[in-house]
């Protein structure tokens, strides 16, 4: 399943394989393949969502990991999905696949929006066009998903070839020339299309040229110079020969094509689009943010408060039930369990749920327009901010979102910038701490802060990289209303990762920190830690466990505090001031272990050591500088 | 007929031989791409995006503190952000209709 970013391929996947991959209204959400088997019309097949590429000759990773997949010879048939709200541009790719002589079945996704905008799509002419079925999908209500993959699998058992684009006279007598010259060898090597790879060689594909240069550099050299000669005949630039107007009988296809409003002027009333202006609501571009983190905040304290004390009344019926170790287990346990439901789920439900509408409606895209400008002086730019607002929910996905930009540069800055990003698991530890004893006005100023570091900490990391950033070039979808069904899905599916996975791990963590400090292990790891938690930031040595712990799940730091500190009431062990340095230091210390691993696959172990290290030394830093500022005052 | 204001300045650059790019495009006004400056990487950057030359594009909305410009492809309907240093390389002919 191939087409450009955004148009919504793994929405249709998710409709096929239930909810297993990511969705979100902005290029880019999916940034690797994949691969689910489905059982359909008699037999399992093998079906592949791939990253968005708005073309074959694109550079970021995760098209290139689109592109190198369909090049790889294992596909059967290409399910190429198009935005035909957008039908213009979305045929760029399909020239290109078309191109590929792979057999192809088309989605005509947002079906629904295209007849909202007076776009009516002649489904026989174009198939008259290009020699490809195309189906109509709207794939957020699964509409036309069973068609189109029937049909699919009927193009893949007959493999049925589409139409070749045909381009004007020279270019076709050049690419005959070419193909007279086509070494045996590249055949050999390459196990793509003859007219595909000329083609490709045509304009300028750099790793095509790459190849090929490694194979035979006489025929390289001869289509360059056909390539020239080709570009003096059109009279334009070297690199633009298929972009050049008298090239493009392909073009009737594209501008001209069913359902162009341009042809059809009686549509042009109705063609004005329907979404607002981007950019403008009450509070600014950081009006939403906070006004989620208030929404999380003020549910979350609603439902804390009101399963709190049922809950504690259960632990203390339990406890008393027992005594001796058996009470120290089953105290540890229900305190990791409750503290599970009681403290994180209250906080962490809305905030999904609203990280859920926010990728759905594509403000995303709109949030980096407005902000562009801004990240520009901190040595970013607006695509960094899809990653770093994605870094709210969770830091893991928010770096392989990383992904989607275009060099190395930005790419790194923006994967060091996100570990500072409080994600869900730290929001959960400044509600729950600085909200609950310091009130709405410090907890605001840590998320202010909290940007404040994180841009410059990236102003002084791009002022190490010489070459500057080329700059933005982004696709701006259109506002859409998110479907209550794919959020409610979106937010179970994340919510399902914390009951499974970190919620046993807290329950276990719990369990064993209770025996931990019946033996007095705890003591020794609160030893080793005493010079900074006592020395630097001059908090009770009792917190350098929970701490430790924090490496390993954020949350353990706020749901160990209890158990270590031996109180269910946090402020009358510890000072405001020492609350305050407690949640700034939890929040800029070492990045969670996924969070890690993730920077080292993704950035390689020196980007992952270097986060760590930056972190560690900033938080020591900031918490440390706060400890002994707030202690003078 | 009378070329509106914004084609008075658009003709005198032309005479001075400065080309027209989408920065010089005020909100609202439809321009054509001429020709694009850059190199292939840029190009194949904004082919996938179908900014290429003979594009009709609208400039929507520039974002502030000389951010991107929101331009959008006048035959899709399609819209992109395009950083300024990237638009210079875009040299446009005004085609506001009549």
């Amino acid at each position: 399943m191939a087409g450009q970013p955004n148009c919504g391929k793994s929405t249709i996947f998710n409709a096929v394989a239930g909810f297993k991959v990511n969705t979100g209204n902005f290029s880019g959400t999916t940034v690797s393949f994949t691969e689910t088997r489905v059982y359909l019309g008699g037999r399992t097949v093998r079906l592949i969502d791939l990253p968005g590429t708005y073309s074959i000759s694109s550079h970021d990773l995760a098209e290139k990991e689109a592109r190198d997949f369909l090049l790889s010879g294992n596909v059967d048939v290409i399910i190429n999905v198009l935005d035909s709200s957008i039908l213009g541009r979305s045929l760029e790719l399909t020239i290109q696949l078309l191109e590929m002589n792979i057999p192809m079945v088309m989605a005509l996704n947002m079906y629904d929006e295209s007849k909202e905008k007076g776009i009516d799509i002649d489904l026989e002419l174009l198939n008259a066009l290009i020699g490809v079925e195309a189906y109509p999908v709207i794939a957020v209500e699964g509409t036309g998903v069973r068609d189109l993959f029937e049909a699919a699998l009927r193009v893949a058992k007959e493999q049925f070839r589409p139409v070749q684009p045909v381009y004007d006279r020279d270019v076709e007598e050049c690419i005959a020339q070419i193909s007279h010259r086509y070494p045996d060898a590249i055949r050999e090597a390459l196990d793509i299309d003859e007219r595909f790879v000329i083609i490709r060689l045509l304009e300028m594909d750099e790793e095509f040229e790459h190849t090929v240069w490694k194979i035979d550099r006489d025929f390289l050299q001869f289509v360059i110079e056909k390539r020239r000669s080709l570009a003096e005949i059109h009279n334009w630039p070297e690199a633009g020969v298929f972009a050049s107007p008298p090239c493009h009988r392909v073009r009737s296809l594209r501008a001209g094509g069913p359902g162009d409003p341009q042809n059809r002027p009686e549509l042009q009333g109705a063609y004005r689009p329907l979404h607002h202006q981007p950019g403008r609501w009450p509070g600014g571009h950081r009006g939403p943010l906070f006004f989620m983190f208030f929404v999380s905040f003020l549910l979350g304290d609603i439902i804390a408060g009101l399963i709190e004390a049922p809950l504690d009344a259960i632990g203390q019926k339990l406890v008393g039930m027992t005594d001796g170790i058996a009470a120290v287990a089953i105290s540890g346990l229900y305190d990791g369990v409750v503290a599970g439901v009681g403290i994180v789920l209250p906080y962490l439900l809305p905030l999904l749920v609203l990280m859920a509408i926010l990728e759905d409606s594509g403000l995303l895209p709109r949030i980096a327009f407005m902000v562009d400008g801004i990240l520009h002086r901190f040595g970013l730019h607006g695509k960094s901010a899809i990653p770093i607002i994605l870094g709210y929910g969770c830091n893991v996905p928010a770096i392989m979102a990383a992904r989607n930009m275009e060099y190395e540069r930005d790419r790194v800055i923006t994967m060091l910038i996100v570990p500072f990003i409080a994600c869900s698991a730290r929001t959960v530890i400044i509600l729950a701490l600085a909200g609950k004893y310091l009130g709405a006005a410090v907890t605001t100023a840590i998320y202010a802060g909290n940007i404040l570091i994180a841009l410059t900490v990236s102003f002084f990391l791009s002022r190490l990289q010489a070459d500057p950033s080329p700059g933005i070039i982004m696709d701006v979808p259109p506002l859409r209303r998110p479907y209550p069904g794919l959020v409610a899905k979106k937010v179970w599916w994340r919510l399902n990762e914390f009951l499974t996975f970190a919620w046993p791990v807290i329950a276990i963590s719990s369990l064993v920190l209770a025996f931990l400090a019946h033996v007095g292990i705890d003591r020794v790891v609160n030893g080793i830690l005493a010079p900074i938690t006592t020395g630097i930031l001059n908090l009770p040595d009792a917190t350098g466990i929970t701490l430790f712990l924090g490496i390993f799940r954020k949350e353990l730091t706020l749901l160990m505090l209890n158990q270590a500190l031996g109180t269910g009431d946090v402020a009358t062990i510890l000072s405001s001031a020492q609350i305050l340095v407690l949640v700034v230091f939890t929040v800029l210390y070492i990045p969670c272990i996924a969070t890690i691993s993730t920077l080292w696959k993704e950035g390689g172990w020196k980007v992952a050591l270097y986060s760590v290290m930056l972190n560690t030394t900033i938080a020591l830093v900031v918490a440390g500088g706060l400890a002994h500022a707030l202690k003078v005052f | 007929m009378k070329p509106p204001a914004h084609m008075k300045k658009t003709i005198s650059d032309l005479q001075r031989d400065k080309p027209v790019t989408l920065l010089d495009m005020k909100e609202g006004e439809t321009a054509s791409i001429l020709r694009i400056s850059g190199g292939r990487h840029l190009r194949a950057r904004m082919a996938g995006l179908g900014i290429r030359e003979g594009t009709c594009l609208r400039l929507i909305s520039a974002a502030p503190f000389s951010g991107p410009l929101l331009v959008e492809d006048t035959a899709s309907g399609a819209r992109v952000m395009i950083g300024r240093g990237m638009a210079a390389s875009v040299e446009v002919c005004d085609q506001t209709p009549s």
